[in-house]
């Protein structure tokens, strides 16, 4: 009789489940060390940065808009040069926010109003799935924008 | 019945294989999922989001081919089964208009769809836990 199978059931079960358990651990720490898509990690979820119409647009370039309402409202009408990042839609037009991007580049998020939380929510998607640390929301969103150019 | 506990196990096994696999495949897409549930603290995110996939894969592959740890790998992913299902009921019950994130973010799965092929899957698991333990009982001719 091995070891193994002097053993009672019940520690057997408790044996294997830690071994998987920890065997799970490994691939896990390599894919937080190396995997090109890890997420990004901290204690606090990270406060966005709210920034005034005004200082969103005398931002040093290169700066992209990004439109978070969904994709219909963009198609009517969005801040010229603005991309949409619509999160219904998120995988289909992530590619095209990618293409634009480049290191150092400031990224200003809006959604209709102040109230909404779509801009909070992508400026994070932005900064935890692609690393991106420049990421500002914009104060009053689109109302704030369109107010902006009846003066 | 054992021909088709292996038939239900390659199906269930596979099944938490491949979510498993498009959950690792893209880590920090599973934590945006996963924090949609408004249920952990931030930090716990990206921890979760690495480990798990990773869990239902080896936990997985296990139950279709590895015996010496089946049983483990079954108790395993009963429990995952069951905590899967409790955050599904309390987005729903909390009127959260997201998708379940089960399979990653290839796939926009409802909330109800995925309670119903949890309650299935739960099913699934609770009787291949009992055939395991059936067939680990000790025959009469072992008894005496």
């Amino acid at each position: 009789m091995t070891r193994d199978e002097a053993r009672p059931p019940g520690v057997k079960t408790c044996r294997q489940i830690a071994l998987l358990l920890a065997f799970a651990l490994v691939p896990a720490l390599l894919a937080g060390w190396l995997h090109p898509k890890r997420p990004a990690w901290g204690w606090k979820r990270p406060a966005v940065a709210e920034i005034a119409l005004e200082d969103a647009q005398h931002l040093p370039p290169p700066v992209i808009w990004v439109d978070a309402r969904p994709e219909v409202e963009y198609q009517e009408r969005h801040v010229p040069g603005a991309i949409s990042l619509d999160q219904s839609h998120w995988e289909e037009l992530l590619p095209d926010f990618i293409k634009v991007w480049q290191p150092g580049t400031r990224v200003v998020v809006y959604c209709n109003t102040q109230e909404c939380d779509a801009s909070h929510e992508v400026a994070l998607r932005l900064h935890r799935e692609l690393q991106i640390d420049n990421v500002f929301v914009l104060q009053g969103g689109w109302k704030a924008w369109l107010e902006a150019q009846k003066k | 019945m054992n021909g088709l506990a292996r038939i239900l196990r390659t199906l269930a096994g596979g099944l938490f294989v491949v979510a498993g696999a498009l959950k690792a495949f893209d880590p920090a897409a599973f934590a945006t999922d996963i924090d949609h549930y408004h249920l952990l603290p931030y930090f716990a995110l990206a921890p979760l989001a690495l480990y798990l996939p990773w869990l239902e894969i080896i936990c997985g592959s296990a139950v279709i081919a590895w015996p010496a740890f089946r049983r483990g790998a079954l108790i395993l992913l009963f429990a995952l089964i069951i905590g899967f299902t409790g955050a599904i009921i309390a987005a729903m019950a909390r009127h959260l208009d997201i998708s379940c994130g089960c399979f990653g973010a290839a796939t926009a799965m409802p909330l109800s769809y995925a309670l119903v092929r949890n309650v299935i899957l739960g099913g699934i698991f609770w009787w291949l836990l009992r055939v395991e333990y059936r067939c680990a009982k000790p025959g009469p001719a072992d008894a005496g």
